[in-house]
């Protein structure tokens, strides 16, 4: 019945916020458990999982893994959740206006979610981190730029077909001003979509950050699971975990946010499931 | 014995439905050559029966027990691939609504000859002779390209003539009807009627016609069937049944069905409160690349409403009567002419200067699943209103639990989300919602239309005596001549956008002057029931 | 009328190619730094008067409007530039590289559109069976893996510990096949990349084949097609997926769109001579004339294909009339 329990009836939404829950903490201890930080010299490179004091081997320079996995997932959720925020916010505010007034704004909209569909999505990306010099900043706004027009579809669609529901009329004919319908009428009723494209967005901002930071253009001072993977693409053929660790990070972390996302849709839109 | 038998027939619905059984020890017979008509409200079972006896229950809904005998053979232990047989050849059945019902992406002709030859080993070319001879008789025309053109190019009568003659192409005994002409037009309604009876007396074949209209069963039925909550109340000819009913329900029922006679006298000479001169609204349809299309959905149409008076509007789909109401409170932009209000024109007035006078229109809509915000409580709803206009919240609140009393609602629900109540009681919180402004002027757009025949009775009756008690003006707009009948002192009758004629209830129903209100006035179903 | 839709539509493509010229021109102007100060930097001799010269070698000591001008101009006619690292034409570069990217992605999208229509139909005929269950879960492991990463994985056990497949490029190096042998060794070569792009569409098309069936199954023309008498088999071909298929249609030309530009990461991953290499190295080597030029080139063909979905869907749904 209510929100939270249909949210945890289906197994693998429970599963993915416990794993969310779990790579949360970790990100957040991460200072505290390894004062020394990812990039010290731990030891002999390459040394398999299980070595001393290296559960999960070392690296190509002789990092402690470990080390590496727990710093990487903060820079993971830090992009990802902040690009989201920006995207929503931004994609939120152009589809309100575009869908509730239509006209001139709705036209601009589409055509620049239109320029947006007509770019290749991921060179924009690396162009503009590229040139912006990279930096946890330029991954954020990149990835947020790249992403805000698919919110913005949503959000106009949404307000597109909600603005014609009779209560919305109604408001209207009681003499509600504009704003007020979209904040009090429009929005709560169009958060449930928005809700469940941004929990997918969060995982999708997480793969485009890995991928740039696998590229080489990611933040030169920290050190997260896609440049894990991308320093060792070298080792690949000789040390399979020095790869296939951060790639497993990277996959659960971003899994568990679309078993969230998949449980968030069932249980805010307990009608459309199944 | 009949054609069809049905014994105890119980239908289960799956486990974490609201009730267990939505067809509970149903029997009845329909015999051959005759048309019979299951009537009753939503929820009654009715629809379900039916589709027991095709075999095309949904899933997770199964005949529990009882039988189904189909000339002797028991449909409920028929075997799938026997049952499917019998589909399209032995009974076969028609839907609510044509548009939904014919596949949008496959051509008419395609469609009526896939059924002919899942039964019959024959050619497409000769299938689609027959097909094509089928819907000639259907009394459509132009067969060639009809067979070629698909489904959103025709009307809904047509939809609705090629779905029958889909039925008839097997020559089955049973035809089943469920609701078919709900979704139409009342003259269509008419005409669709008029066809299956004809159909029915050509070919000597069963009709078992699901509906809900008492109007329909006494033009078609030779005996009836009432139902509710999954039983059947009472059976028997409709002389019986219409003429003698033995069960309150069906009484009820009976007398929920409007008239059809109006019962108002004409209103009181006063100075009117609202003037309409000259309204005009168009639609244009198009973008950059495409020309564009006007379509004039009001065409210079006036009129006057007075405090105390309802007028009725009257009109079929796409007559311009929701574009008309819309316009009048503002809703919509009009194009050209003039809306008074006590003498003011508000059809040009810009947002601030129309702010203060919005509150004295207030509109009750058509869709009570749609007119309340689902996020919000019903004391939310009902007081949001006031509060724009800076009356302080704990009045509002107060005068809101008054007014719930007033529409026949406990004020303790006022806590309560719209998903909570049903479609009669969200009608009735909405008709709250409006009256909270303590409005002059109330428009009514279709707001009995979504709602079963017996709820619609109380609500019209509520919106009587509200306008009564409040001295309101109100502007009714309906599809039903029936319901305007009941509830307005003058009717006014829309077509394309413009006013057909206008005049008292009572004349326009004693002497229609226009051809096209003859013909409202003769498709009125039922218009011999007592 | 359609002719004349078709045409404005052209029309509306070279429209949309001169916004993009403008748009990138100026984005890639806003980077700092220019071609002198990255060619100075490779050969690590930054002469003040060297750099000069390079700029004025390619215009760049110009005011930016007459630069914009001049680009303008020899894009409409057809030269996209010279590139600044390769001293070779950008437009030739390109076309180079384009049927290499063409043809991984074709294999990709036909790969994923078979494969993610048949598990989707398959999950949708028993929804909240194993099968489906298994299904959704398998698209969401394919929507939650890195593709680099997947790439680099299916290289490890492909090639590197079976040894069925070659890891890297197009071709076998120096080898000079031809005729049906140099098809057989593309073929195999191709089989890598184009899975493990295939794999996250084909999760898209499973996911969207299964929902588009469920909704299409409870219409009302479903339960005509049964009353009609006919089979399972027909109603679920002739009725649910026909009908099913029709919103596929324009997730395969947005999927087309977006690999048109080339798949950086899988290309970078097994060394793939397409367009999405070529932009890693563009954007890697400051080549802005190379960039701009493969911004215009897949600007207009994401036009085509948009209009080529367009057309695809009006034919395959007649309520759908072109340019409404």
């Amino acid at each position: 019945m209510s929100f939270a329990r249909r949210f945890f009836s289906r197994p693998t939404a429970a599963v993915g916020f416990v794993v969310f829950l779990a790579i949360v903490i970790i990100a957040l201890a991460a200072p505290l458990l390894f004062a020394r930080g990812p990039f010290a010299i731990v030891g002999m490179p390459l040394l398999a999982p299980g070595s001393p004091g290296l559960p999960a081997g070392s690296d190509v320079l002789g990092r402690n893994m470990m080390i590496g996995l727990a710093y990487g997932a903060r820079v993971s959720l830090l992009v990802g959740i902040s690009a989201t925020l920006v995207a929503t916010g931004v994609g939120i505010l152009f589809g309100a206006v575009a869908g509730y007034y239509g006209g001139v704004v709705d036209d601009l909209l589409m055509r620049v979610t239109e320029f947006f569909q007509i770019i290749p999505a991921f060179v924009l990306l690396m162009v503009l981190v590229a040139f912006l010099q990279p930096s946890l900043t330029s991954a954020v706004i990149g990835i947020a730029l790249i992403s805000w027009p698919q919110v913005a579809r949503v959000v106009r669609g949404e307000f597109l077909t909600l603005r014609s529901r009779e209560f919305v009329e109604a408001a209207r004919t009681l003499g509600m001003r504009d704003t007020r319908i979209i904040l009090t009428q429009i929005l709560p009723n169009a958060l449930p979509p928005i809700v469940v494209i941004s929990s997918m967005m969060v995982g999708n901002a997480i793969l485009a950050e890995s991928a740039l930071s696998f590229l080489g253009l990611g933040d030169p001072n920290l050190l997260s699971w896609g440049s894990m993977i991308g320093g060792a693409r070298s080792a690949m053929w000789v040390a399979w975990w020095t790869t296939t660790l951060p790639g497993i990070s990277i996959m659960i972390t971003v899994l568990a946010l679309n078993f969230m996302g998949d449980g968030l849709n069932d249980a805010l839109n307990p009608r459309r499931g199944r | 014995m009949g054609l069809v038998s049905i014994q105890n027939l119980t239908v289960a619905l799956p486990p974490g439905a609201d009730r267990p059984k939505a067809v509970d020890d149903v029997s009845l017979e329909v015999g051959r050559n005759q048309i019979v008509c299951i009537v009753g409200e939503s929820g009654s079972g009715k629809s379900l029966t039916a589709h027991a006896i095709m075999g095309l229950l949904p899933r997770g809904v199964t005949a529990a027990g009882g039988q189904i005998l189909f000339d002797g053979v028991d449909l409920l232990k028929e075997p799938p691939g026997a049952m499917r047989k019998r589909r399209g050849r032995d009974i076969a059945m028609i839907f609510q609504d044509p548009m939904a019902a014919l596949n949008p992406v496959v051509a008419i002709g395609r469609q009526v000859t896939e059924q002919i030859r899942a039964h019959r080993a024959i050619s497409e070319a000769e299938a689609l002779k027959q097909a094509g001879a089928l819907l000639g008789e259907m009394g459509l025309k132009d067969i060639e390209s009809l067979l070629k053109s698909y489904p959103h190019q025709l009307s809904g009568g047509q939809r609705q003539r090629v779905m029958i003659a889909m039925a008839l192409s097997l020559s089955p005994q049973l035809l089943i009807a469920d609701e078919p002409t709900t979704a139409l037009d009342v003259t269509t309604q008419a005409q669709i009627l008029k066809l299956i009876k004809r159909i029915q007396a050509e070919r000597e074949m069963s009709v078992l016609f699901i509906t809900h209209d008492f109007g329909v069963v006494a033009d078609m039925a030779d005996s009836v069937a009432v139902m509710r909550h999954g039983r059947v109340l009472e059976s028997g000819t409709v002389a019986e049944v219409l003429g003698n009913p033995s069960h309150s329900y069906t009484r009820a029922l009976i007398a929920a069905v409007p008239r059809g006679e109006s019962q108002l006298p004409p209103p009181p000479d006063v100075r009117p409160l609202v003037q309409v001169n000259k309204l005009t609204k168009r639609f244009r349809r198009g973008g950059m690349f495409a020309p564009g299309k006007v379509n004039t959905a009001v065409d210079n149409v006036s009129l006057t409403l007075s405090r105390g008076e309802t007028l009725g509007i009257v009109g079929e789909s796409g007559s311009g009567k929701s574009t008309l109401a819309r316009c009048i409170i503002r809703l919509l932009d009009p194009d050209a002419g003039e809306v008074l209000l006590d003498g003011a024109d508000i059809a040009h007035m810009k947002p601030g200067e129309l702010g203060p006078l919005r509150r004295r229109i207030q509109m009750v809509f058509q869709d009570p699943f749609s007119s309340l915000n689902p996020r919000q409580t019903i004391g939310d709803i009902l007081t949001i209103g006031p509060r724009i206009y800076g009356e302080d919240p704990k009045e509002a609140r107060a005068r809101a639990a008054d007014i719930l009393r007033l529409v026949g609602l406990n004020p303790e629900t006022m806590n309560r989300l719209p998903h909570e109540f049903s479609g009669g009681q969200r009608q009735r919180i909405g008709l709250a919602r409006a009256l909270m402004l303590k409005p002059d002027v109330l428009i009514a757009d279709e707001p009995v239309s979504a709602l079963d025949v017996t709820v619609q009775a109380q609500v019209l009756q509520l919106l009587d005596d509200v306008r009564q008690q409040m001295n309101l003006a109100m502007l009714f707009i309906t599809h039903d001549m029936r319901v305007a009948a009941q509830v307005c002192h003058r009717v006014m009758v829309m077509r394309h956008g413009k006013i057909v004629e206008t005049g008292p209830t009572r004349d326009i129903f004693a002497r229609p002057s226009s051809d096209y209100t003859k013909a409202l006035l003769a498709a009125i179903p039922g218009r011999q029931v007592r | 009328m359609k002719l004349h839709y078709i045409f404005m539509r052209l029309v509306k493509t070279v429209l949309v190619a001169i916004a993009v010229v403008l748009l990138s021109f100026f984005l890639i102007r806003l980077a700092p730094g220019d071609v002198a100060t990255v060619m100075a930097g490779q050969s690590g001799y930054a002469d003040e008067a060297y750099m000069k010269s390079l700029r004025a070698e390619y215009g760049l000591d110009q005011p930016v409007p007459v630069q914009l001008w001049k680009y303008v101009n020899a894009v409409a006619h057809g030269d996209l530039g010279m590139s600044y690292v390769r001293s070779q034409p950008v437009f030739g570069i390109i076309m180079e590289r384009l049927p290499n990217t063409l043809l991984l992605d074709a294999f990709a999208l036909v790969l994923a559109a078979v494969g993610g229509i048949w598990l989707g139909s398959l999950a949708a005929r028993r929804p909240g069976s194993f099968l489906d269950n298994a299904n959704t879960i398998l698209s969401m492991f394919f929507y939650s893996v890195p593709q680099f990463w997947l790439g680099m994985m299916m290289m490890l056990v492909f090639a590197v510990w079976l040894g069925w497949l070659p890891p890297f490029g197009i071709e076998t190096m120096g080898a000079d096949y031809t005729g049906l042998a140099r098809v057989a060794d593309v073929a195999l070569h191709i089989l890598l990349p184009g899975t493990t792009l295939a794999l996250y569409f084909m999760a898209s098309y499973a996911r969207l084949t299964r929902t588009a069936m469920i909704e299409v199954a409870d219409q009302d023309f479903v339960k005509t097609a049964r009353a009609k008498g006919i089979s399972e088999r027909q109603v679920a071909r002739r009725h649910i997926l026909r009908n099913a298929l029709i919103p596929l249609i324009t997730f395969a030309g947005l999927q087309a769109s977006i690999l048109v530009g080339g798949n950086v990461l899988v290309e970078n991953v097994f060394s793939w001579p397409g367009v999405g290499t070529l932009a890693y190295e563009a954007v890697s080597s400051r080549d802005n004339p190379l960039l701009l030029g493969i911004f215009i080139v897949t600007a207009i063909l994401v036009s085509l294909f948009n209009l080529v979905t367009d057309i695809a869907y009006s034919l395959a749904d007649p309520r759908v009339e072109l340019g409404q």
